[in-house]
């Protein structure tokens, strides 16, 4: 039954998941090998309440709200290494993955900046009792996937190696062009992973991940509609490292002492036809040390307190010298205690500070509660505050696209020295009054409120009801401060934007007959821009009309923030039998989202530029075999759906077979 | 000095003629109607140079307000015309730009709405290239330019207030800045997004009789 599965990113520590007291969902190995996925992107697609977004690479928007405010661990521990705020969720194979956590609504008060929308956990386990694993797969694009995991377990000693080569050719889905949408990638994979228990309280576990991709990089730049082609290798490595030791003083009290280093390479090369070399370089480097101690005062009441200390520095060649390390130091508290009044609530109340050294510091609390209505029925509420700090980018970026027109975008540390520079150089045309608002910027900051109620009256039947809200307020927006006597634009960044978000999730899964199960989730969204609401209602926000003349905008027209659909959901059909036989059929439907301004005002209305809404059919059958042995073969995007400006990461039909044999322990 | 005298008897004549009329006439005061001007190329990309970089004439188009027409470039130093096209950049007859008493000023607000320049507006007149009448730069004047498709919206609810050449008053809304009418999909080709730039589409009114009444 799914309320036994025990869940560690909901409290930071081991729970049912029958008695956290905020919205999870869990993916497990299985729904992972049934579907056939093959990275992060793949799976996080078909979960109710989540969009794949694209540029910069496939980030994950959660409940209306940007890659950037979702943080993503591993074993708990952060990835780094986004673009434009956007980590590549390709980056990640799910070959020895054991299960997929996925908490929605700030979660700042455990895990500190960017757990504002939420927080997805990937948990591969050391322990897992599989002494090996390999599969191959291939598919469209000679799409090649391989993947060995093996694993010793003895009483005290446990290791995993992960070992994982992906390769595609790419595609390209738009007719007659020579650049390809997603691009030739070699990419290595490995996971080696130890533990030993030192004594029956005792363990020590090391993990060392590895990936190193190899991306055959042919892009066109358009400048003002000219359009330069440039040949690119680019090469980019993630190293992750991290040490835990784990006590047990008692059954009442636990300690564990983490340190986490990672390390993120990205380089780009890209000689144009015309000859002209560009390179792009960015390092970036993450430790952490942190102790964590669980305490379990009586029956009744849980606590735990925690505190760390992160070291963060970023290289780039967008800043003004590659060879200057930009560094942020933070130090961190954070406690929470959890109160089971009975056999019927909890109550946890936490909260976390961040004294941060490059910007202003951030306080995060949270508050939520689990009531039992039932042994089938819970509702669940919770209420806690989220930030995003700001990133190096936005504090450093030092960059001038030659390429595209010369605009250029300073960070805020440097944005007044820089342009006051190229003032007396006497290469200013104008300043604008926002220039001279530039300051050190806030972190941004979230208030999220979730109510869900969950009914389970089976173990094969399942019914949630979610709704929520999110306030953000101080969001960095990147603003015109003035421009260059060319006219170029030059941009940097404010703490001015306020929005929300909010809507309904519903969950629902029967089995309808022997064998045969479905399921489904909707997610009816609502997102806005405060001010622009505000400026709407004021009545000096304009749009036009047919004829292209214009008119008064009113609230009706308007549609919110862009790349966020109103309606989404997902069902799935799903047959099994006992003797290994798998098949399922999955659709994915996203309504219509605003992607371009066209209509000379600076919201998005009715009668902007929108991206079709869209379904999307995939299939797999699979049978597992009792010798160990399992076969599968899947069609992905069915019905072909092909949308090359806004949807890039959908390629059109792909196949896929796979083969996978596993020695299981006896 | 003959010549100077009789036009300036003409000119007595004319207006004696004109109070005369309106004195006939004062209870029915003729609302300027407002036409629509479709597709006034604005130094187009006429090629490409080997280097990919859009090759254009680099020459104004002018026109005249007042006729509702294409002045020819050998009168750009008359007040044939009131308002002349280049790209993005337009001019009045006046200041730096031309012999003409022209200026303009940006007003923000509907086209229908604006039924009397206010006596407080002040009209600013050309000094390139410092300044323009109307403003240059993405959302500082009439238009704002998408750097990720590289399109140029005009912005809504942004009325062109125009003293033309001879110093009367005309008020204009551009709606477009693409040939045909129609501002070009973010997913057009590059080609067509440089080949099918800079056609103004607009509508305007003109107010012959020198008031600042529409």
């Amino acid at each position: 039954m799914q309320g036994d599965t025990v869940v560690v990113t909901a409290n930071r520590t081991e729970r049912k998941l029958s008695n956290v007291t905020v919205p999870v969902n869990i993916i497990n190995a299985k729904q992972l090998q049934q579907t056939g996925s093959l990275r992060l992107t793949d799976i996080l697609k078909e979960q109710p309440g989540l969009t794949i977004s694209s540029g910069f690479g496939a980030g994950v928007q959660l409940q209306g709200l940007n890659p950037d405010y979702t943080i993503i661990l591993i074993n708990g521990e952060p990835l780094v290494g986004r673009t434009a705020g956007v980590l590549d969720l390709n980056r990640i194979a799910l070959g020895n993955i054991k299960k997929i956590e996925i908490v929605k609504g700030p979660s700042s008060s455990l895990y500190g900046s960017e757990a504002m929308a939420g927080v997805i956990n990937i948990i591969t386990d050391a322990t897992t009792a599989i002494p090996l694993q390999a599969s191959l797969r291939y598919g469209t694009y000679q799409t090649l996937d391989a993947g060995i995991n093996n694993s010793i377990a003895t009483k005290s000693i446990f290791y995993q190696g992960f070992y994982n080569y992906y390769s595609t050719n790419g595609y390209s889905i738009r007719p007659n062009s020579s650049s390809r949408v997603t691009t030739p990638i070699d990419r290595f994979t490995t996971n080696q992973q130890f533990k030993v228990n030192l004594s029956d309280n005792t363990n020590l576990a090391l993990g060392l991940r590895l990936t190193d991709e190899k991306i055959q990089n042919d892009i066109s730049v358009s400048n003002g509609g000219t359009t330069i082609t440039s040949n690119g290798k680019e090469h980019n490595t993630d190293q992750n490292f991290n040490l835990t030791l784990n006590h047990r003083f008692s059954n009442s009290l636990k300690t564990s002492f983490r340190g986490y280093s990672t390390e993120y390479n990205s380089k780009q090369d890209l000689v144009t036809v015309t000859g002209s070399p560009y390179y792009d370089l960015l390092n970036h480097l993450f430790q952490r040390i942190e102790n964590q101690t669980d305490w379990s005062i009586n029956k009744q009441l849980n606590l735990q307190i925690g505190a760390g200390s992160v070291w963060e520095g970023v290289k780039s060649t967008r800043y003004d010298s590659e060879k200057v390390r930009k560094n942020n130091s933070i130090q961190y508290g954070f406690t929470q205690l959890e109160w089971d009044a009975n056999k019927k609530l909890i109550v946890i109340g936490g909260l976390r500070f961040d004294k941060n050294e490059a910007y202003a510091s951030a306080f995060s609390p949270k508050i939520s509660a689990l009531y039992k209505l039932t042994t089938k029925q819970k509702i669940r509420f919770s209420i806690g505050e989220g930030f995003k700090a700001p990133d190096f980018r936005q504090i450093y970026l030092d960059f001038t696209n030659a390429a595209a027109g010369g605009y250029s975008v300073f960070g805020t540390a440097q944005a007044q020295q820089v342009i006051g520079q190229l003032q007396t150089m006497g290469q200013i045309g104008a300043l604008y009054d926002n220039y001279y608002q530039l300051k050190a910027l806030k972190p941004e900051y979230s208030t999220g409120m979730h109510l869900s109620w969950d009914y389970e009256p089976t173990v094969n039947s399942l019914l949630s009801v979610q709704v929520f809200r999110n306030d953000i307020s101080n969001l960095i927006q990147v603003q015109q401060v003035g421009a260059y006597i060319t006219g170029a634009q030059i941009f940097s960044y404010l703490n001015i934007g306020r929005a929300f978000t909010q809507g309904v999730e519903i969950e629902a899964k029967q089995k309808i007959a022997k064998n045969l199960i479905v399921s489904g989730g909707y997610q009816y969204l609502e997102t806005g821009d405060k001010d622009q609401i505000a400026h709407i209602k004021a009545g000096t926000v304009y749009t036009r009309d047919a004829n292209g003349y214009s008119r008064l905008l009113t609230l009706s027209d308007y549609v919110g923030l862009p790349n966020n659909s109103k309606h989404k959901a997902q069902l799935k059909l799903s047959y099994y039998k006992t003797n290994g036989f798998f098949a399922n059929v999955r659709a994915l439907y996203r309504s219509q989202w605003a992607v371009n301004n066209t209509n000379g005002n600076e919201v998005y209305d009715n009668g902007d530029e929108f991206a079709k809404g869209y379904v999307s059919v995939s299939s797999s059958v699979g049978k597992d075999y009792k010798n160990g042995f399992s076969v599968q073969v899947g069609c992905d995007n069915i019905s072909n759906y092909i949308d090359a400006s806004n949807l890039p990461n959908l390629p059109g039909r792909t196949y896929f077979a796979t083969i996978k044999y596993q020695i299981s322990k006896k | 000095m003959k010549k100077s005298l009789q036009s300036i008897a003409l000119i007595i004549v004319l207006a004696t003629s004109v109070i005369a009329c309106s004195k006939s006439d004062t209870t029915t005061v003729l609302p300027v109607t407002a036409v629509t001007v479709r597709d006034i190329p604005a130094d187009t990309v006429v090629g490409l140079s080997s280097q990919g970089m859009p090759i254009t004439n680099g020459i104004y188009t002018f026109y005249s307000l007042e006729k509702n027409a294409l002045v020819p470039n050998t009168d750009s130093a008359s007040t044939k015309w009131d308002i002349a096209f280049m790209s993005t950049r337009i001019l009045t007859n006046g200041g730096t730009s031309g012999v003409g008493l022209g200026g303009a000023f940006v007003y923000t607000g509907l086209f229908d709405d604006l039924k009397t320049i206010s006596t407080d507006s002040v009209f600013k007149t050309d000094n390139a290239p410092t300044s323009y009448a109307i403003t240059t730069g993405s959302g500082k004047g009439w238009y704002t330019y998408d750097q990720l498709t590289s399109l140029i919206t005009p912005l809504a609810g942004r009325v062109l207030v125009i003293r033309t050449a001879s110093g009367k008053y005309a008020k204009m809304e551009i709606t477009c800045y693409y040939k045909g009418g129609t501002t070009l999909p973010a997913s057009a080709t590059d080609m067509d997004k440089l080949t099918k730039q800079r056609y103004y589409t607009f509508r305007y009114a003109y107010q012959p009789n020198g008031t600042k009444t529409f």
